[in-house]
């Protein structure tokens, strides 16, 4: 009988625990749009990457999966009379699909301190804009260098420009080359741009403009009836994806035409928000060899630029033989802002050593990309800044960021992502786990006193 | 050192002359007890020795000065682990053999898994040092590397006091079954307590992998809904219930 008692009750406790095994980690993590949190359905993906150079040119070809692609990032579409904006910067994955596909590429030569060990995270501070409890502001807040703040951890305590050229002219800023599958791509455009005391783009015109007319509230280009076939396009065919590479779906130079607010515009018909023009300038160093396409579930592109651009103040200049340090970021799934993915830092060699080497090829030919690829996790970053990561009050591994230990020699892509998810619900997550170690000890006390009163010695029982 | 010889007799009058010989008992207790912190100091002195000139040494801005270095809790884990696991072996071994070596090996039992205890306390405390506890308290797996530290310990404070009542008694009859099922309870949490230790370490195991195998993934924090934190407190009220009821019933 007493057996019988005590059975139960190792049962029950066993169950219990297994109970909580089962039901573990569940009713905290969840979308909550108010606080700017939409949590990616995958943490992690993939980036397939390879550079090739002939000592005048380098291109990098990036391969990575996309279920369904973006062709369109912001569109204005008429209804009752009005041009009203839709698309573009959303939290989380756009569910109509209008916001772009993009691949970035942070360059550095070795002049940015711990880019090479702890890549784009020097660049988070904070109060970026859509982390939580940042305030809406008109300007954006991007990402920045640390050394670029007199407090790294203040947005607002911008250096003295004269200090910005000084860190300027010792390298102390990152190359960053964009592609967009809306805003680039169709004209076979890269965009060139840099990550400093801001991210910015670098001198000259980048590949698009705004289509609007903000003195005639109105479009300044609709689509050439003559070469699209029709003015605009549907908005609902847009949002079903029935619009492809192979219809009429930017607005250039080719396939643009003023705009007419005269023609029978119907409830509807969208135009594309941006309107593609030629590069020029730094800002045009970066380019496709020809438009990319997304086939068979992969956005496949090729970027090309002149190792040596001439704009030492702005890009990032390649010599055979030399070494730098790459981190990658990857937009799909209509998704922008902090919904990316991104890459730790990976070391190139141009004919060196490296997690990614370059080959040479020879001069004026195209690459022939016999080379295989390197495989890259890319991984959803959350909002870790900087400042966090620094500061041993709360993070357990700031000792080690100050000896400069990189940070994949700590923590896999995987583990970074699942941290990064755990932080944007860090004070409700640490509070029910202190209520799990108090509800979890009063269990095993409750065990202990069971036993302890159903146990018998053998002389008990006679 | 025990004499077999002397503490081995069959008949039950001899047992209890043994169990009345509590202070010689009580003196042998302290004399291991004395010998086991007598090799932590030294084997922390030997680490200290070792750990000094490595490396470079970076003052960190907010870092508490009584921050210890890890070293020290990683040494002292080695102690409760081995007392612990030789205490559950021995557990497995009497619950299974009732052979004059297995009640041998079962007189050391509750000693070990008190020495395990003591070693534990002194192991979790050191481990408190190494970080603020506002840092370490903001990692998933120094959560929960906390938490399954505590579990271990306070389940183990529990068999220990459990051995030290009851003894041989734990292995009469079906009740062997009960001690081996908590026992082996114990041992898993030891087992996973460890590996969370080596994974904050930058040393992650199978075992690690095979917790996520089976539902945990030790990156995230281990933690109940609020409805299952309910279940436990009425779980553990239920569980004293029966324990009371369950007694007086049978009294």
């Amino acid at each position: 009988m007493r057996i019988g008692y005590l059975a139960f009750s190792v049962a029950i406790f066993a169950g219990l625990l297994v109970l909580g095994w089962v039901t573990h980690g569940t009713g905290i993590v969840k979308d909550d749009p108010e606080r700017n949190i939409v949590i990616p359905d995958e943490l992690t993906s993939e980036l397939q990457v390879k550079a090739a150079y002939d000592g005048t040119r380098i291109w990098f070809r990036y391969r990575w999966p996309v279920d369904r692609p973006s062709l369109f990032n912001d569109v204005l579409v008429y209804q009752d009379g009005e041009w009203e904006e839709r698309g573009g910067e959303a939290l989380g994955p756009n569910p109509e699909f209008l916001t772009e596909d993009r691949v970035a590429m942070m360059i550095d030569d070795g002049s940015v301190p711990l880019f090479g060990r702890y890549g784009g995270y020097i660049t988070i501070g904070d109060g970026l804009t859509t982390f939580t409890g940042t305030p809406e502001t008109e300007e954006e807040r991007t990402k920045y260098l640390p050394s670029t703040r007199t407090d790294p951890d203040d947005f607002e305590t911008v250096k003295p420009e004269s200090d910005l050229e000084t860190l300027r002219a010792a390298g102390q800023f990152i190359d960053l080359w964009q592609w967009r599958s809306s805003r680039s791509n169709p004209i076979g455009l890269g965009d060139d741009g840099y990550v400093a005391e801001e991210r910015g783009g670098d001198e000259g015109a980048g590949p698009y403009t705004t289509n609007w007319d903000a003195a005639t509230n109105q479009p300044k280009y609709m689509f050439n009836p003559e070469v699209a076939g029709a003015a605009a396009l549907s908005i609902d065919a847009v949002i079903a994806g029935d619009v492809g590479f192979n219809d009429t779906y930017y607005l250039s130079a080719e396939t643009a035409a003023p705009f007419d607010p005269d023609y029978a515009w119907k409830n509807g018909d969208a135009i594309p928000r941006r309107y593609l023009r030629p590069t020029s300038g730094s800002r045009g160093d970066v380019a496709q060899p020809k438009a990319a396409r997304w086939r068979n579930g992969f956005w496949d592109v090729t970027l090309v630029r002149d190792m040596d651009t001439g704009n030492p103040l702005d890009d990032k200049i390649f010599r055979d033989g030399g070494s730098y340090d790459l981190a990658f970021a990857v937009f799909r799934n209509a998704s922008t802002m902090r919904w990316h993915y991104v890459t730790l830092p990976v070391s190139l060699g141009l004919e060196q050593p490296a997690q990614m080497v370059a080959e040479r090829i020879e001069p004026g030919t195209e690459p022939g990309w016999t080379q295989p690829w390197t495989e890259i996790t890319t991984f959803y970053p959350g909002q870790i800044t900087w400042g966090r990561l620094t500061d041993p009050r709360q993070h357990p591994g700031a000792d080690r960021i100050a000896q400069r230990v990189p940070v994949a020699y700590r923590h896999s892509e995987e583990q970074l992502a699942l941290y990064s998810v755990q932080l944007e619900f860090g004070r409700e997550i640490k509070r029910q786990w202190i209520w799990t170690l108090i509800a979890s000890l009063g269990l095993i006390v409750g065990m202990g006193i069971n036993i302890n009163l159903l146990m018998r010695r053998r002389e008990d029982a006679k | 050192m025990t004499r077999p010889t002397e503490t081995l007799r069959p008949s039950m009058r001899a047992r209890r002359k043994d169990d009345m010989n509590r202070p010689g008992m009580m003196q042998r207790g302290l004399r291991i007890g004395l010998a086991t912190a007598a090799l932590t100091l030294a084997a922390t002195g030997a680490a200290l020795a070792h750990s000094e000139g490595g490396g470079v040494t970076v003052a960190v801005e907010g870092t508490p000065s009584w921050s210890l270095s890890p070293v020290y809790h990683i040494l002292a884990a080695h102690f409760p682990v081995a007392l612990w696991m030789t205490a559950y072996l021995f557990i497995l071994i009497r619950s299974f053999s009732d052979s004059e070596f297995a009640v041998r090996l079962q007189k050391a039992i509750w000693p070990l898994a008190a020495l395990g205890t003591i070693a534990g306390f002194v192991t979790y405390g050191l481990g408190l040092t190494i970080y603020p506890w506002s840092a370490i308290t903001e990692s998933p797996l120094g959560r929960n590397h906390i938490m399954l530290a505590t579990w271990t310990l306070s389940y183990w404070t529990v068999m220990s006091v459990l051995g030290y009542r009851f003894r041989r008694h734990l292995y009469d009859g079906a009740q062997r079954w009960i001690t081996f099922t908590l026992a082996t309870i114990g041992a898993m949490a030891i087992t996973i307590t460890g590996t969370l230790g080596g994974s904050l370490t930058g040393t992650p195991s199978l075992v690690t992998k095979s917790l996520g195998w089976i539902g945990w993934n030790v990156y995230m924090t281990f933690y109940l809904p609020t409805w299952m934190l309910v279940v436990y407190g009425v779980g553990a009220a239920l569980l004293i219930v029966i324990g009371v009821a369950g007694r007086r019933r049978l009294a």
